[in-house]
C-alpha cells in the first residue's frame, strides 16, 4: 500500500531550507511501523475468512494458507450441524431489543445527568461507576438464584428464556451506556434548550424535539456499543441456560457429531461478525463522533 | 428550572420538586440498577459468609455461616500460605492470582503503548489515511469469543498463521509451543491486545487531533526536536484520556479475560494450564464446576480487593488530570 505524505503536512512543518532527510527518513520508518501494524490487525481476521472454506481435512491439516479448494458448502452446512438458525435468531432478538430499551433510558438518564444538579446526583454517579468494578462472579450466583426463585414461586420464566437474558442485559450495559451518552450531552450547547423554553416548549419537549434529533452520533454509539457488547455475552448467558450464539458455538468443538469441525467453527465466526461489522461500517463517522465527543471536548 | 446549576438557598424539598423531570428520568434507571446490580451485590456479599455448595444450595442466605473461612482459604491460596491444611479447593487459585497480575501489567502496556504509537502514525498526513483508519479499527467487531476461536487457529504449533510467520522469516528455527506452558499466557495477552487496540487507537487518535497544531510549530521554533515535542506537548494534553483508558485496561484485564480465553485453550474446551490461567475463569469453575458458592463469591470479594488497590494507585496517580466534569 502506497503511503505518501500530501504537500499539506509538508507545510506543516517548519520551513527548512534544504530538504530535512532524517524527518523524511523518520517518516518513511513511520510507514513501514504501520504497515506492520496493519497487517497485524488484518491478517487473523484474513486467516479466519480464508480457513472457513477449507475443507475439514485441510483445516485439519493446517498445511497452507490459501484453501486448495474452495468449500462454500461449509456456510450451509455450518446451520444444520448444530441449532446455528436458533442461536442466531436468540441473539437478534435478545441484542435487539436490549439495545433499543438501553438506549432510550440511557437517553433519558444521560441527560438528566448532563443537564441537572439534582440531590442525588452525586450519589448516582458514584453508584453507577461502582458497578463497574464489581466483578460479574460476585453477583452471577444471587442473580441466578432470584431468577429461579422467580421462576418456581411466581412463574415468571427468567431462566432459560430471551426475555431473562433482555431483562438482565438491560440492567447490565444501562451504567456504562448512559455514561456515555451523559458525555455527549454535555457536549450540546444548553442555549438551544433554553432558547426553545423561552418560546413555550416544556423542558420534556425541548429534550426531544431539540436535543434528541442533535444526539444522532451519541446514540448511535451507545446503540453499537451496546449491541456489540450483548452480542459477546458468554458468561451470564451460559450459566441461565440462554441459547445465544456465544453459548451455542462451543458445540462446534465439544459435541457429538460436530466434534472438531473448526472450518464450520470459522463460517459460523464469519458470519457472527458480519451483523455487526455491517452496522459498524454503515454509521462508522458518526458512532466515532459520538464515542469520542464527551472525551475530548 | 435549573438550567444553570449553580448553589442556591432552596430547601432540599423545593430543590427535589425542582428537578423533578430528572428524577423520572433516571427512574426505570434506578429500577434497573437496584434489581441487576445493588441487591445481587448484596446478597453476593452475604453469600461470601456462608457455607453454599451443592448440597445448600437450595438453603441459598440460609445455609451455615462460616463467617471468613472461604476468605482466609482464599487468601492462604493466593500468598502461599499454610498450603499443607489447604484443600483442593484452593489448588487453582494459586496461580490464577499472579497470572492475572501479569496479564493486566502487559495487556495495558501493549493496549497503550501500541495504541498511542498507531493513533500517531494515523495522524500524520497520507494519502490512504482513510482506508488506514478504518482496517486499523476491524478487530473492534470481532466479538471476543471469535477472537479466542481465531487466535487458537493462530497458535496452532504445526501450521499456525503465527509459527508460520516466524519460520518464514526465519526469526525461529523451530515451531513455538504457544497454547501449552509459559508461552501461553503471552499468547492470551496477544489476543487481548488485538482485540483492544481499536478502541484506545481512536481515543488516542481523537485526543491528538484537538491539539493546536501552532503548539507545535512554535515548539519547533523554539528547537524542539520530535521527541521533546511529543513529551511536552503530545503527552501531557493526552493524559486525561490516557487516564481513562488505563481504568478500563485495569478493570478489562481483572475481570476480562474470560470469553477470549475460554475459545482459545484446549480447543474449546476452555481450561487454560496453570500458566494462563485467569481469576474470573478459576473462580467460575470452582463456583459452577464444583459448586462452591460461598467460596467463589468469598474469592470474588478478594478479586475485587485487588482491583480496588489498584484503582487506588491510579486515582493517585493521575488525580490532577481527571477534570470535575
Amino acid at each position: 500500500m502506497g503511503v505518501s505524505l500530501s504537500k499539506k503536512a509538508e507545510s506543516a512543518r517548519p520551513a527548512r531550507a534544504t530538504i530535512n532527510y532524517k524527518a523524511w527518513l523518520f517518516d518513511r520508518g513511520g510507514d513501514i511501523l504501520l504497515l506492520i501494524l496493519i497487517a497485524f490487525m488484518l491478517l487473523p481476521i484474513l486467516f479466519l475468512i480464508l480457513g472457513s472454506f477449507k475443507s475439514r481435512d485441510e483445516f485439519a491439516a493446517a498445511s497452507s494458507f490459501f484453501p486448495s479448494e474452495w468449500k462454500f458448502s461449509n456456510y450451509s452446512e455450518m446451520w444444520t450441524r448444530v441449532k446455528f438458525g436458533t442461536y442466531f435468531s436468540n441473539s437478534l432478538i435478545i441484542c435487539g431489543v436490549t439495545t433499543l430499551v438501553v438506549t432510550i433510558l440511557a437517553s433519558m438518564s444521560g441527560y438528566a445527568l448532563a443537564r441537572f444538579r439534582f440531590p442525588g446526583s452525586g450519589g448516582f454517579s458514584m453508584a453507577i461507576l461502582g458497578t463497574q468494578l464489581v466483578p460479574g462472579t460476585l453477583f452471577l450466583i444471587p442473580l441466578y438464584m432470584t431468577f429461579l426463585w422467580l421462576k418456581n414461586n411466581l412463574g415468571i420464566p427468567l431462566i432459560g428464556t430471551n426475555f431473562g437474558a433482555i431483562v438482565l442485559y438491560v440492567g447490565f450495559f444501562l451504567p456504562i451506556s448512559l455514561w456515555i451518552q451523559r458525555s455527549f450531552f454535555a457536549t450540546i450547547p444548553i442555549d438551544l434548550e433554553e432558547q426553545a423554553m423561552v418560546d413555550g416548549a416544556t423542558r420534556f419537549q425541548a429534550f426531544l424535539y431539540i436535543i434528541m434529533p442533535l444526539a444522532g452520533p451519541g446514540v448511535i454509539s451507545t446503540a453499537i456499543f451496546v449491541f456489540l457488547t450483548a452480542w459477546d455475552e458468554l458468561l451470564f448467558a451460559w450459566i441461565l441456560n440462554v441459547q445465544t450464539i456465544p453459548v451455542g458455538i462451543r458445540q462446534f468443538t465439544g459435541v457429538a457429531g460436530s466434534q472438531n469441525r473448526y472450518e464450520l467453527l470459522s463460517a459460523a465466526s464469519v458470519v457472527i461478525i458480519l451483523p455487526v461489522a455491517a452496522m459498524f461500517f454503515l454509521l462508522q463517522k458518526r458512532f466515532i463522533a459520538g464515542l469520542t465527543a464527551g472525551a475530548v471536548k | 428550572m435549573a438550567l444553570a446549576p449553580k448553589k442556591n438557598k432552596l430547601s432540599l424539598w423545593q430543590r427535589i420538586r425542582q428537578n423533578s423531570l430528572a428524577y423520572k428520568f433516571i427512574a426505570p434507571t434506578i429500577v434497573a440498577m437496584l434489581v441487576v446490580h445493588l441487591i445481587p451485590i448484596v446478597q453476593g456479599l452475604y453469600l461470601s459468609l456462608l457455607d453454599v455448595r451443592l448440597t445448600t444450595l437450595t438453603l441459598y442466605l440460609k445455609a451455615p455461616f462460616v463467617g471468613l473461612k472461604y476468605y482466609i482459604e482464599v487468601f492462604n491460596a493466593i500468598f502461599g500460605i499454610g498450603e499443607d491444611g489447604a484443600s483442593s479447593r484452593v489448588t487453582g487459585l494459586i496461580n490464577a492470582a499472579s497470572n492475572t497480575l501479569v496479564y493486566t501489567i502487559w495487556t495495558n502496556i501493549g493496549t497503550l503503548g501500541v495504541g498511542l504509537i498507531l493513533a500517531m502514525l494515523l495522524n500524520r498526513n497520507f494519502r490512504w489515511r482513510g482506508i488506514a483508519r478504518t482496517l486499523v479499527l476491524l478487530p473492534w467487531v470481532v466479538p471476543t469469543f471469535v477472537t479466542g476461536t481465531i487466535f487458537n487457529f493462530i497458535w496452532l504449533e504445526q501450521g499456525g498463521l503465527a509459527n508460520r510467520i516466524l519460520l518464514g522469516l526465519n526469526i525461529v528455527d523451530t515451531p513455538i509451543t504457544w497454547l501449552i506452558g509459559p508461552n501461553s499466557l503471552y499468547a492470551l495477552v496477544i489476543a487481548t491486545v488485538w482485540r483492544g487496540l481499536p478502541f484506545t487507537t481512536i481515543m488516542f487518535l481523537a485526543a491528538i487531533q484537538v491539539i493546536p497544531t501552532d503548539l507545535y510549530e512554535a515548539a519547533s521554533l523554539d528547537g524542539a526536536n520530535g521527541w521533546q515535542r511529543f513529551r511536552h506537548i503530545t503527552l501531557p494534553l493526552i493524559k486525561p484520556i490516557a487516564a481513562t483508558q488505563v481504568l478500563f485496561g485495569l478493570i478489562n484485564g481483572f475481570y476480562g479475560g474470560y470469553n477470549i480465553a475460554v475459545q482459545m485453550f484446549g480447543g474449546g474446551t476452555g481450561f487454560a494450564g496453570e500458566y494462563a490461567d485467569l481469576l474470573v475463569p478459576a473462580i467460575t469453575r470452582q463456583t459452577w464446576e464444583r459448586h462452591l458458592y460461598g467460596f467463589g463469591s468469598a474469592a470474588s470479594v478478594i478479586l475485587m480487593g485487588m482491583l480496588l488497590i489498584f484503582v487506588g494507585i491510579w486515582y493517585r496517580t493521575f488525580r490532577d488530570s481527571l477534570r470535575a466534569e
